[in-house]
């Protein structure tokens, strides 16, 4: 799960003299919310988002409307584009983690994946949310079991043998530390199995463990 | 994921009309065309040359020339609009984010510049990087097309690589600054079905790899439905159909998309589907179409409303969209070809115990001047091309036997040695009794008589100054076949059996389409009535409508002139409804020879059982076995020692002693009813081999 398997190939690119309008317009009808800036040969100079197109009151000098207009009309991409000198980007053999790490850290909205400053693609917020979406099985039917396990060795191998014992298998699954309980791990499970109570039962027989929750997904 | 994201098109065009401004007006070359092309999608055009599909891709790109302009309309690539897009900003489009890859690698190639500098060319000056990390990543790019010794194929110039070769280095460049939007424009036309085949492969590897939209163009159904998502079909500058891959061929809407299907061969599992059925008339030109449907003057079902009225692209379900107005009421099944596109009966006919043509070892050295000064002194060891090995087959009157394989294997050299132009270096030759192992010079007039030609391209055999009717008439009048008198009465009446009237007796050879060419062409060998006629790929350079009609007329004028007919092609799909008997040739090599059935089903040779897998078939729901030859046809003055295939063979491993493959040449295995193979591997192992084309269930 690496950065270039899952980031937008071919983004829509716009040039720094692009009027702003222009490119609020592109926005809207393609229904994107960052425009990477480049150059010749698609190198990286900046990245426009819806935000950096609400233009502040106070730029706008008095109300009046024929000044309104002029100011909107001389307004370029690169008047208004995050610099590529602040602009944070990540290279494409990075993993998710790290890419949904610099989103957190600096609260934005998305990365321009760039190779020798050469963009690639775009990596979001939203890649990165279908991605847990489906790595938590979003998109298949089957028994999603959530389990608190202590933090030892050996825990895991627990669950996989029962259910590999039943000839069931696990779909996906995913773990974090538990925000409710120290020294414990929830891990979440997808399986498919015939029936929920089964599996339940199943799992109740290991020791140590608690079931938090379990739902059939269809 | 992808589900869960919407993306917008690569690639949109809303009702595009382009227009030519020439002398007295202008042309509307394409008219209301629109489709779009998503991300990682590949979209095929298809349609016969002159409907405009080509003018669509330039249209793109902007290519149109001096006079040409998009009249309405919108072309939006990535949400922008790029009609009037002019200097600056197109020049970055076509160089970052649109590329293209033309039919002729040869001409998108510079050919006095090293394959590197011109790739590396694209790195520097679009991403100024330097020198030396250019060459790594354009080494990186024609390893990732599968391009052997890449590193030394940089330092060689456009003419030291083979066709196959010089389109991957196309394809490597105009994927090195990673298009969003990639143009293919035939790209494989002028390929070997082998090359063909690893080419879209690569082509499918490639989208999937780098999440490119590609427009591909081209007028062969059977490579749409092997690379493309959906379809597009043009008809003379109109978009008449378009849906997916599946719904296109199973279930054809547009009278003109059913017709199209009709007239390619197929390749099935039986040779009852490979019957074709020529769609009657032609494209009209773009100054002079109809009013109302455009298709209604060759359309089967064609109404009064029709005639009245143009119909709109609509949807009818499944996203198929079409452009008639009785689709619905169209059940394609239920078509019946017309009296005059019937193909003929073929009846079957006594095979003489005596063979028209039998020739035995036949064999053709070009000798080749080496470039050392003991060479030219001439006493340097003479080497020689062996451009046709130890040829032996036997040919009964009014048979046909097709000849394929791959360009350079000895097809044509084959031919020109029986019909005189080359002269043998050894073997025998008969001809009705007449030795024809000699030089055309040499021969008898009546013997010249009986042996006549078709080429393959109608235009440069042909000479632009002398009428039709010149043209037949002088081999008449050359073997003094009819009375000066009756010269005319006679062409006229052989151009009545091609279809064309007496009204072509005076025209020019500019005059004609390249079909009423053809004709013209296989007038002209039955002029002084032969008993065999070579063709040379006579029906390669032909649209696939027309190809149909030649193909049909050529079975009907054997059925009445009881001619024999050999036949070249390298379409393996096309000599099997034609054919009797069918030969493969490898490396100046017959590979296998036997009836035409035989050869399409196990045991097959090794080699024709790679050609086979290569074709491409019209057919989603034909399912082919995946081989692929390796490396190119190695060369005719060294080839291979003992079986000439070993090199590139996919089943030498069966080989309980593969040695023997590289020291021995292989016997010939007799499979019955005159089916002979050229292979190591005995015939229970060849019998083996598992159909390489099946129909997939409950189609």
């Amino acid at each position: 799960m690496l950065v270039k398997d899952y980031m937008t190939r071919h983004p829509i690119m716009i040039s720094p003299e692009t009027p702003a309008t222009e490119a609020q317009r592109i926005m809207t009808e393609n229904d994107v919310r960052h425009l990477p800036v480049v150059g010749d040969g698609k190198q990286i100079l900046g990245l426009v988002s819806r935000n950096r197109l609400r233009v502040p009151p106070t730029d706008l000098g008095s109300l009046n409307v024929w000044e309104i207009s002029r100011i909107l009309s001389d307004l370029r991409v690169k008047d208004v584009m995050v610099n590529k000198k602040e602009l944070i980007t990540i290279d494409p053999d990075k993993t998710l983690e790290e890419a949904a790490q610099l989103l957190i850290k600096n609260k934005i909205g998305s990365l321009p994946v760039l190779e020798d400053n050469i963009v690639v693609g775009i990596i979001s917020e939203l890649d990165l949310l279908a991605e847990l979406s489906t790595l938590l099985g979003g998109n298949v039917p089957g028994i999603r079991v959530t389990i608190r396990v202590p933090d030892k060795v050996g825990e895991y191998a627990k669950i996989t043998s029962v259910i590999a014992n039943n000839g069931w298998g696990i779909q996906t699954s995913g773990g974090v530390p538990s925000p409710k309980r120290a020294g414990f791990w929830d891990v979440v499970i997808k399986v498919r199995c015939e029936s929920k109570e089964k599996l339940q039962s199943v799992l109740e027989t290991i020791e140590g463990q608690e079931i938090i929750d379990v739902r059939e997904v269809p | 994921m992808t589900e869960l994201k919407k993306a917008p098109p690569v690639l949109r065009l809303e009702d595009v009309a382009v227009a030519y401004k020439v002398r007295g007006g202008e042309i509307e070359a394409v008219q209301n065309v629109s489709f779009d092309i998503n991300r990682g999608e590949t979209h095929g055009i298809v349609g016969e040359s002159g409907c405009g599909k080509s003018t669509v891709a330039w249209a793109v790109l902007n290519f149109l020339g001096a006079n040409g302009y998009v009249k309405r309309g919108s072309i939006k690539f990535q949400g922008q609009e790029l009609v009037g897009v002019t200097g600056e900003k197109l020049r970055r489009l076509r160089g970052d984010q649109i590329a293209m890859v033309y039919q002729d690698p040869m001409q998108a190639l510079n050919p006095s510049m090293r394959l590197g500098d011109q790739m590396s060319e694209v790195l520097t000056v679009h991403r100024d990087l330097p020198q030396n990390e250019a060459e790594k990543m354009c080494i990186e790019m024609l390893e990732r097309v599968y391009m052997p010794d890449a590193a030394n194929v940089m330092k060689r110039y456009p003419h030291q690589i083979s066709g196959g070769q010089q389109q991957r280095v196309v394809i490597a460049t105009a994927l090195l600054n990673n298009p969003a939007l990639l143009i293919m424009d035939e790209p494989t036309t002028a390929l070997d079905v082998t090359v063909e085949a690893a080419v879209l492969d690569l082509i499918a590897e490639l989208r999937r790899e780098f999440d490119t939209a590609i427009m591909y163009i081209t007028h062969n159904l059977g490579v749409v439905a092997r690379v493309s998502t959906r379809v597009g079909v043009m008809y003379a500058g109109e978009m008449v159909e378009r849906g997916t891959v599946e719904e296109i061929y199973k279930n054809p809407q547009h009278p003109y998309t059913q017709g199209l299907i009709r007239c390619v061969p197929k390749l099935g599992a039986d040779k009852a589907k490979s019957v074709l059925y020529p769609i009657r008339g032609r494209v009209p030109p773009p100054n002079n179409r109809p009013t109302g449907c455009i298709f209604g003057p060759r359309c089967d079902y064609v109404q009064e409303r029709c005639r009245r009225e143009r119909p709109q692209l609509r949807e009818i379900g499944q996203g198929t969209m079409v452009r008639c107005h009785f689709s619905e009421e169209i059940i394609a099944a239920d078509w019946t070809p017309s009296e005059d596109i019937m193909p003929p009966e073929i009846k079957e006919k006594e095979v003489g115990a005596e063979a028209i043509l039998s020739v035995n070892d036949l064999k053709k050295y070009y000798e080749v001047q080496g470039s050392s000064l003991k060479d030219v002194l001439g006493f340097g060891e003479k080497r020689y091309v062996k451009a046709v090995e130890n040829a032996t087959f036997d040919l009964h009157k009014g048979k046909t036997l097709g000849v394929v394989g791959e360009s350079g294997c000895g097809k044509s050299t084959l031919i020109k040695a029986l019909i005189g132009l080359e002269e043998t270096t050894s073997g025998e030759a008969k001809f009705i009794g007449f030795d024809i192992t000699n030089d055309i010079s040499k021969r008898e007039q009546s013997l010249i008589q009986e042996l006549q030609m078709v080429f393959q391209n109608p235009d440069s055999t042909m000479n632009p100054s002398y009428t039709v009717g010149q043209q037949i008439g002088r081999p008449m009048e050359r073997f003094n076949t009819v009375p000066k008198d009756q010269v005319r009465d006679e062409v006229i009446k052989l151009l009545e059996s091609m279809r064309l009237g007496a009204n072509y007796y005076d025209r020019l050879p500019r005059q004609l389409s390249g079909g009423e060419k053809q004709r013209v062409g296989i007038a002209r060998a039955l002029a002084s009535y032969p008993d065999l006629v070579l063709c040379d790929e006579p029906v390669s350079a032909l649209d696939v409508s027309v190809q149909a009609a030649i193909l049909n007329l050529l079975l009907e004028v054997q059925q009445e002139f009881d001619t024999t007919l050999i036949f070249i092609a390298h379409d393996l799909s096309v000599v099997r409804f034609f054919s009797d008997q069918v030969a493969v040739m490898y490396l100046g090599q017959f590979m296998e020879i036997g009836p035409a059935d035989a050869i399409y089903t196990p045991p097959y040779h090794p080699y024709s059982e790679a050609l086979l897998s290569a074709v491409p078939i019209p057919d989603p729901e034909v399912t082919q076995k995946h081989i692929r030859l390796k490396g190119t046809v190695p060369s005719a003055i060294d080839p291979p020692s003992g079986c000439r295939f070993h090199t590139r063979c996919p089943r030498r491993d069966l080989m309980e002693d593969p040695k023997l493959c590289e020291t021995e040449s292989p016997p010939w295995r007799e499979a019955g009813e005159g089916h002979r193979i050229f292979c190591h591997l005995p015939l229970d192992i060849l019998k083996t081999f598992e159909p390489v084309i099946t129909q997939m269930e409950g189609a």
